[in-house]
C-alpha cells in the first residue's frame, strides 16, 4: 500500500471571519473570497481548481462556484457524512485520495457558514441527529449531549476540572495574542470563566464555542506541484476518518469503554500506524473543541495522556507556545480565535508549520489536527514540513 | 406497527413507541444469540439473525451519566429550567441505556443512583412526545 505522506500538500490557505450575523456578503460570496485568498496565498490560478471537498452538511455545491472561479472543468467533488465537524480532516483525506488517483489535480477543502443563509450551526447539527428519544428526554442540543459525556469523564473517570480549565486558558492565551482572533487583546479572566452562567452542567458559557460567520479554504495539490508554488508545502503525512464498533449514533449506548471519549481511539490508531509517529513526536496540535471537555477527551483519545494523567498533562504551561510540551490551538481555537465550523483549525496547522502563526512554535515540524470530537464519524490528520518526508 | 411507532420510529424501534403508548417499556432481544440490541436493529450484526423478540422490561435502573440543564433551548419551552437529564442503564435489559428527564425525588442525582420510571410525555415544539420520566428513589 502506498504511504499517504508525500502524495499531497496544502499549498494555500484563505479565511474570512466575521461576527455571527455580520457577514458582508451572502455565504457563497464569502466562500469565493476565501478560495481566491487561498489561491493568492499559493500563487495559483483559481481557474485550474478541478476538485472540491467539504463536511458538516455544507450547503454550497461546488458546481455553483465554477463561474466565479473561472473553473474550466470540475472533475471531482465530495463531502464527508455527518452534520458536525467530525469530518473536517476526513475532507482533507478525500482530497488526498482524489489527487493520488488522478481524479483531481487541485482540490479546495472548504467550509462556509453565514447565519442568514444556513441558520444557527447548533440547530443544523442537531437537525441531523434529533429523534423522538432525544425530544422525550429534553436532550436536543449539542451542548447537552457533550455535557452528559463530559460529566461521566469527570465523575466516573476522575479527570480533574483543572485539565479542562487549562485547555480553555491556553486557547484564550493564544487568542489574546492573535490579531485575527475574537479574543485578541483580551486577557483570560479565570474567575469570569468559573462564574459564567451555566449552560448544561458541567458546561458554563465559556466552555462552549460560539459560531462566527465566514468561510475558509485550503488548496491541496500534489506534493510535486506544491514545491513549485509560492509558499513552502505543508504535507499531509497521515489522515483517517471513521468510528470503531461501539461508537456512533447509538442513542447514548456507546460501548462503556468509549462512552466518555471523543470517539477518536480507532482513528488515532490508524494515524499512528500510517505515519509511524507517536504522540511524543507531535510538536503542536490543533484540537477542535466544540466544547471544552471534548478537547481534553481528544487529547486522551490520541494518546497524549490518559484519564489518570490528564490533570498532570493539561497544565497551562504545557499547552502554550512557544515552549509548552504540546502547544494546542495556537491561534486561539474555536473558543478564542473564532468558529467557522472548525475550518480555522487546519488553516492554523498550515500557518504554524510555515512559521506564520501569531504564536509560533519554533522549529515545529509536525502538527496534529483532531476534527470535531464526539461526532458519530470523527477524523484526524497529521501535517508535516518538507523535512518530515 | 401501531400509530405511535409510525410517528416516532427512528428505524427498527416501532414496538418501543407502541409499548410506551400502552404504558409498557418494550425492548428487543435477539432471537439468535440473546443479545439485547439498543438502539433496535433489523439484523443482529453478531449472529446474523433477523428474528427479534420484544420483551417487557420494568422501568428501573441506575444513572449512567447526567446533566442539569440551565439554558432555554428551543422547543423545550414547557420545561422549567433547571431540569435534569439522565442516561439510565437498565440491568434487566443487558445494560441497555435510555435517555430521559429525571426528577431528584430521593437521593441526589449522581452516577450510580437508582431511579424508577413512570410513563408520560414531554412537550417538544408543541408536540407531546411519549416518554418515561425517571425519579431517584
Ligand atoms: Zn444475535
Amino acid at each position: 500500500m502506498r504511504p499517504i505522506a508525500g502524495i499531497a500538500a496544502v499549498a494555500g490557505v484563505g479565511v474570512r471571519q466575521y461576527r455571527r450575523g455580520a457577514s458582508p456578503l451572502p455565504e457563497r460570496g464569502v466562500l469565493v473570497r476565501a478560495i481566491i485568498d487561498a489561491c493568492e496565498d499559493a500563487g495559483f490560478d483559481p481557474a485550474q481548481i478541478d476538485g472540491f471537498s467539504s463536511y458538516g452538511d455544507d450547503h454550497n455545491e461546488p458546481v455553483r462556484l465554477m463561474s466565479d472561479l473561472g473553473t474550466r472543468e470540475l472533475t471531482w467533488s465530495s463531502q464527508v457524512f455527518g452534520g458536525g465537524g467530525g469530518g473536517i480532516a476526513g475532507a482533507i483525506g478525500q482530497a488526498v485520495g482524489a489527487i493520488a488517483t488522478g481524479q483531481a489535480t487541485a482540490v479546495i477543502v472548504f467550509r462556509a457558514l453565514a447565519q442568514d443563509n444556513s441558520g444557527r450551526l447548533s440547530a443544523a447539527v442537531m437537525a441531523h441527529h434529533l429523534n423522538g428519544h432525544m425530544m422525550a428526554a429534553g436532550l436536543v442540543a449539542p451542548a447537552q449531549v457533550c455535557a452528559i459525556r463530559a460529566q461521566r469523564m469527570f465523575e466516573h473517570h476522575g479527570v480533574p476540572g483543572s485539565a479542562v480549565e487549562a485547555f480553555v486558558e491556553a486557547a484564550y492565551y493564544h487568542g489574546a495574542r492573535n490579531p485575527d482572533a475574537v479574543a485578541y487583546n483580551k486577557e483570560f479572566d479565570i474567575e469570569a470563566y468559573r462564574s459564567a452562567r451555566w449552560i448544561s452542567e458541567p458546561f458554563r458559557l465559556l466552555d462552549c464555542s460560539r459560531e462566527n460567520d465566514g468561510a475558509g479554504a485550503l488548496l491541496i495539490v500534489s506534493a510535486e506541484v506544491a514545491r513549485d508554488l509560492r509558499k513552502p508545502p505543508v504535507h499531509i503525512l497521515g489522515v483517517a476518518q471513521g468510528a470503531a464498533a461501539g461508537w456512533g449514533d447509538l442513542l447514548e449506548n456507546d460501548a462503556d469503554d468509549q462512552y466518555a471519549t471523543a470517539g477518536f481511539r480507532s482513528v488515532a490508531r490508524q494515524l499512528w500506524r500510517q505515519t509511524g509517529l507517536s504522540p511524543d513526536e507531535i510538536d503542536v496540535a490543533q484540537i477542535y473543541e466544540n466544547f471544552s471537555a471534548q478537547g481534553v477527551a481528544s487529547l486522551i483519545d490520541h494518546g497524549f495522556c490518559d484519564y489518570e494523567s490528564a490533570g498532570e498533562f493539561c497544565r497551562v504551561e504545557n499547552l502554550i507556545a512557544p515552549g509548552g510540551k504540546l502547544p494546542v490551538n495556537t491561534a486561539g481555537g474555536n473558543l478564542a480565535q473564532g468558529f467557522i465550523h472548525g475550518i480555522g483549525m487546519p488553516i492554523e496547522a498550515v500557518r504554524q508549520l510555515r512559521g506564520e502563526s501569531a504564536n509560533p512554535v519554533p522549529g515545529a515540524r509536525t502538527c496534529l489536527l483532531a476534527g470535531g470530537p464526539g461526532a458519530p464519524i470523527v477524523s484526524s490528520a497529521i501535517f508535516g514540513t518538507e523535512e518530515t518526508l | 406497527m401501531g400509530e405511535a411507532g409510525e410517528i416516532w420510529s427512528t428505524g427498527a424501534d416501532g414496538p418501543y413507541w407502541d409499548g410506551l403508548a400502552r404504558g409498557q417499556l418494550m425492548l428487543p432481544v435477539c432471537g439468535g444469540c440473546g443479545r439485547w440490541h439498543w438502539p433496535a436493529v433489523w439484523r443482529c450484526g453478531d449472529c446474523g439473525s433477523w428474528d427479534h423478540g420484544w420483551q417487557q422490561v420494568v422501568p428501573a435502573g441506575r444513572i449512567y451519566s447526567w446533566t442539569r440543564n440551565w439554558h432555554p433551548f428551543g422547543g423545550l419551552e414547557s420545561l422549567k429550567v433547571p431540569f435534569l437529564i439522565g442516561i439510565i442503564e437498565l440491568e434487566a435489559a443487558g445494560g441497555a441505556r435510555l435517555m430521559g428527564l429525571v426528577e431528584e425525588a430521593g437521593t441526589p442525582v449522581k452516577i450510580g443512583a437508582p431511579v424508577a420510571g413512570t410513563f408520560g410525555s414531554t412537550m417538544y415544539a408543541g408536540r407531546a412526545v411519549p416518554a418515561i420520566h425517571w425519579r431517584t428513589s
